[in-house]
């Protein structure tokens, strides 16, 4: 979250010699990073990016803190002049009126602060607020609402006012609301509840807060509001989240309450509440402070020792450093036995806890610039074969089909239930997300066929030819725990079969991949005229054919048993030096003397037999060239002859 | 005019009439070649009465010095005339090749990966639906940690399970970090660099529900933040340039103590913020954001069984989409991954 306060401001709390952008410059580099500064008249805004476990430093006082610490690094004097939380403290008033009977259930609500201040005079806040909240992003409204906004944003605690007089039987009950019930917040919306929301009801029945959000309209800050209840609370931080985000109300009092804030901090904000109440609306303390708070804070300790710091670091700091650096961030530090014992401040309660924390707190202030940069020594990592073996192929047979002239694409791993209907696949088979933003990405593709079949389908008309590739895991559903998780290579087509067949087989050639082969399929979303399993070995690792009646081609395959039978080089055959016979033999195919039944029975049946050519196809008569040679001698051309005749016998009964 | 006279003109005129260069060779053989005219001329001297001798030796010198200059002249004549075959452009395109794509992030993986396997780095591959402790629970973020719950993470309809808890679409590659400590049994040298498929539910201009991460894990004995900003400054040198600088700003992530962003000097104004006094057009104030990155938090390699008091690491994460755009600015992320070859084809 980003915050924006003004350099004026700022020096309400800090003496410093240092200029505003010497303080973006520096804060940048060992604190919150200041992301801008603009010049408002005769001041400047700055607009400060705080972490999320530095909500407390989300605040004027909380930069003040921080400049504290920093500044003095770079040679700038840096002094909190003033300390709200040692400054404003949280007495009793006189009065005995009583004013609210409250329940808040401490795991709700971790410190409920609540006081009435009467007589109060609604107008205009004094010109120094209303400037310095517009500057700061915030509407000035009247001196009674600006006093809360004015209030977080000095010290970073949000706060909140109702009209007293409006809570019906000056009764508060903090609660867990019901499913369903509904609240209109001081924004005019009405909220049904999800369930579990911390909200407040009055002693008539009525929701007078959304805690932690929003206060209702109900009880809301009028002209003619007369006495007012200020009210300051830490609230359960989860529940805040999880209600701002279910109502979609991401209100700033939100934002700093989801994030856990210091206890400790209710009591000044109060005490100064009341006394810009004092200042800026006449209004008088009228009821007793209300102030419940179970659970005081226990300052933790953590005991750490100098070579922690360096063995972090990589550079030794001296002890005195330390200790400076920790003592102006807040921590209270005694250095004994060569060891500190570092007493973490109540407003790093949530953030600082081991000792890796209070390292980071030095070595943030000392400055990252000023730490050398040193390569670790390399050292020889136990390496996983299967995983390497993944990555080097990944990037040759993308390479290779490249060259080929295919288009890498990546899709979403996810589909929708149109993609997956389409390509009559069963959607039950499909992981399915629980919460997605789009129907479109809805389940998690078994194939990478659907995803190329809609790239295919998206493209017509851009361009005639489209040959496609991608490389990309699929997530196949198992009965119990993670999904089979595997690499696949598909490849489509808008032009034909043989196109296809020939782009992987040439890739199988590249992978030195020979023992392929091709079988039936029953893949029920290729056509049953143009579909086929491929195999290698006996293994099937992927499926080629026609999408349906479409104009997609497409080819799968299992990157994994790919790669595991693929080598770098072919197995070495020495050159023949004699001669080899070339023979052609025209031959009819039919279904049961395929071209890939005649070459593996003609290999079989010949021990000169070197390679078969496909050398031209008329209808169904293929002729094949045969090349033969011996290993030993000189084939003579009718021993090639016989050989052939041989061969077609054996083949005719196929 | 005697007899070597004429044929000093018939050379001439033959020499005259040549227009191709292999007529001048073949002329040149003729009348200076080893049976050539001169020659036989010069066999034909011992005939010649003494006292005609001189002369006729002196004549026939001439003449072959005549002969030699005025074939090279025609020579050179021919040579400066323009080629008279029929005009072929050779600026024409030559025989069309086809050319494919690679993905950017392909192209990025690559040059990553290599970057970082020059240093020992050692590559590996994770699930991308993971259970909710490899990404969460795992990296110091327990249950109730906003990144937990279902704005930012993609969760899967499966029964949970019950060590591991819920299956998820991984939000980010720091899920890899406890896998690869496990599977070198707690036991480091790690030098890990996980680049992979993240998933978060946001879809718009500037998200798309799937991503890539990069991320980056040493464990060792002795690792400080020195070496971190070593290793990354290595990086942001071989990756972006040499003359890119970068630097670390206190940050906060669950999974690292100390945190820190990483930025990369701008190409542009040099991480001064100004060109020419004017403010750069692509930077923060001189830097860019690169990734975020931090020491290995305690917990994390406790998980891993790695034990913290003898060893520590740093991890560093970023997106690919980002470096890419960084390197080379192209930054219209909508078209990664619908398959838009108007955009694919242009790499």
């Amino acid at each position: 979250m980003n915050i924006k306060i003004t350099y004026g401001w700022l020096r309400d709390y800090l003496e410093t010699d240092a200029s505003v952008y010497e303080i973006q410059k520096y804060l940048s580099l060992c604190g919150p990073s200041v992301e801008r500064v603009e010049k408002l008249g005769d001041d400047y805004v700055m607009d400060i990016e705080i972490t999320s476990n530095r909500i407390d430093s989300a605040s004027v006082l909380g930069i003040a803190q921080e400049c504290q610490a920093i500044l003095p690094m770079f040679g700038k004097t840096a002094r909190l002049k003033l300390n709200p939380l040692t400054h404003y403290r949280l007495g009793q008033t006189t009065t005995k009126n009583k004013s609210l009977t409250v329940q808040a259930p401490a795991e709700l609500c971790s410190r409920f602060c609540a006081v009435v201040i009467d007589r109060v005079s609604i107008k205009p806040s004094p010109t120094l607020i209303q400037r310095r909240l517009t500057s700061c992003g915030i509407k000035a409204i009247n001196n009674v609402v600006d006093i809360s906004n004015y209030l977080m944003l000095a010290l970073g605690q949000p706060v909140h006012t109702f009209d007293y007089d409006k809570i019906g039987g000056t009764t508060m009950q903090l609660r867990l609301s019901h499913p369903g019930e509904q609240i209109t917040t001081l924004d005019g919306k009405t909220i049904e509840l999800p369930g579990d929301d911390i909200v407040i009801e009055d002693g008539q029945g009525k929701l007078i807060d959304l805690c932690g959000i929003m206060g209702a309209l109900n009880s809301a800050i009028s002209p003619s509001t007369k006495r007012v209840l200020l009210f300051v609370q830490t609230y359960n931080k989860n529940k805040i989240r999880r209600t701002s985000m279910l109502t979609g109300q991401r209100t700033v009092a939100a934002t700093f309450f989801e994030k856990g804030l210091d206890e400790e901090r209710v009591g000044p904000t109060m005490a100064y509440g009341m006394e810009l109440f004092k200042k800026n609306a006449f209004g008088q303390p009228s009821s007793p402070i209300i102030d419940i708070y179970p659970k005081t804070y226990q300052p933790v300790r953590i005991t750490i020792a100098p070579p922690d710091f360096d063995r972090i670091i990589g550079v030794s700091l001296k002890p005195k450093l330390i200790e400076q650096i920790l003592t102006r961030l807040g921590f209270a530090v005694k250095f004994a036995m060569n060891q500190f014992t570092v007493t973490v401040p109540s407003w790093r309660q949530y953030d600082v806890a081991i000792k890796e924390d209070v390292v980071e707190e030095v070595a943030r202030v000392n400055g990252y610039f000023n730490l050398p940069n040193v390569l670790q020594p390399i050292a020889l990592v136990k390496r996983d074969p299967e995983m390497e073996r993944l990555f080097v192929y990944q990037n040759q047979i993308k390479i290779f089909l490249k060259h080929l002239g295919l288009n890498e694409v990546i899709n979403y791993s996810m589909v929708s239930a149109a993609q997956i209907g389409k390509l009559n696949l069963d959607l039950t088979d499909h992981l399915e997300l629980n919460n997605t933003v789009s129907e479109e990405i809805k389940y998690l593709r078994t194939t990478l066929a659907p995803s190329l079949a809609k790239n295919i389908e998206e493209n017509t008309g851009k361009y005639q030819t489209l040959r496609l590739f991608e490389i990309g895991k699929t997530y196949v559903r198992r009965s119990r725990g993670l999904p089979n998780e595997h690499y696949r290579l598909g490849i489509a087509v808008n032009t034909d079969y043989f196109d296809l067949k020939g782009m992987i087989e040439a890739l199988f050639t590249e992978l030195n991949l020979t023992k392929i082969s091709y079988g039936p399929t029953k893949l029920v979303f290729l056509n049953q005229n143009c579909r086929m399993e491929i195999n290698l070995g006996k293994q099937a690792v992927g499926f080629i054919g026609q999408i349906g009646r479409s104009a997609v081609f497409v080819a799968e395959l299992d990157f994994e048993k790919l790669t595991e039978s693929a080598s770098i080089l072919p197995i070495y055959q020495p050159v023949n030096q004699y001669a080899e016979i070339k023979l052609d033999w025209t031959v009819s195919l039919t279904p049961s003397r395929s071209y890939q039944s005649l070459v593996d029975a003609v290999q079989a049946h010949s021990r000169w037999l070197n390679r078969v050519e496909l050398i031209s196809l008329y209808r169904d008569k293929a002729t094949l060239r045969l090349y033969f040679s011996a290993s030993d001698r000189n084939l003579t051309e009718k021993e090639a002859k016989q050989e052939l005749e041989t061969i077609k016998t054996a083949t005719e009964s196929l | 005019m005697d007899e070597i006279d004429r044929l000093l003109d018939q050379a001439q005129t033959e020499i005259g009439r040549c227009t191709e260069p292999d007529q001048i060779n073949a002329i040149e053989i003729a009348w200076l070649g080893r049976h050539g005219k001169i020659n036989q001329l010069l066999q034909k001297i011992k005939n010649v009465p003494d006292d005609a001798r001189k002369t006729y030796g002196q004549k026939l010198n001439r003449l072959k010095t005549a002969i030699t200059r005025q074939l090279a002249d025609q020579r050179q004549r021919l040579n400066k005339q323009t080629d008279k075959t029929p005009f072929i452009d050779l600026t024409l395109p030559g025989t069309p090749y086809p050319k494919g794509s690679l993905h950017l992030i392909t192209i990025a993986v690559e040059e990553i990966s290599r970057i970082f396997e020059k240093i020992g780095f050692v590559r590996v591959s994770y699930p991308e639906v993971e259970w909710e402790y490899y990404s969460f629970a795992s990296l110091n973020m327990p249950k109730g940690h906003p990144a937990r719950d279902d704005f930012e993470t993609s969760f899967i309809k499966a029964p949970a399970d019950p060590t591991y808890g819920k299956m998820l679409l991984t939000p980010h590659t720091s899920s890899g970090q406890n896998r690869e400590m496990r599977r070198l049994h707690g036991q480091p040298p790690i030098r890990m660099i996980n680049i992979a498929k993240c998933y978060r539910p946001n879809w718009d201009a500037t998200h798309t529900p799937m991503f890539f991460q990069c991320e980056g894990l040493c464990v060792d004995k002795g690792i400080n933040i020195s070496n971190l900003k070593g290793t990354l400054n290595y990086f942001a040198k071989e990756y972006f340039g040499a003359d890119r600088e970068i630097r670390l700003r206190p940050h906060h992530f669950q999974f690292t103590e100390p945190s820190f962003e990483v930025d990369v000097s701008c190409n542009l104004c040099h991480g001064r913020g100004t060109i020419n006094g004017k403010k750069c057009k692509v930077c923060k104030s001189g830097w860019l954001e690169l990734g975020g990155t931090g020491m290995v938090h305690p917990h994390v390699l406790k998980e891993g069984g790695v034990d913290p008091e003898v060893y520590s690491g740093w991890a560093f994460g970023c997106g690919i989409e980002r470096i890419i755009m960084m390197k080379y600015g192209i930054d219209d992320i909508r078209y990664y991954y619908n398959g838009d070859l108007r955009f694919l084809k242009k790499f």
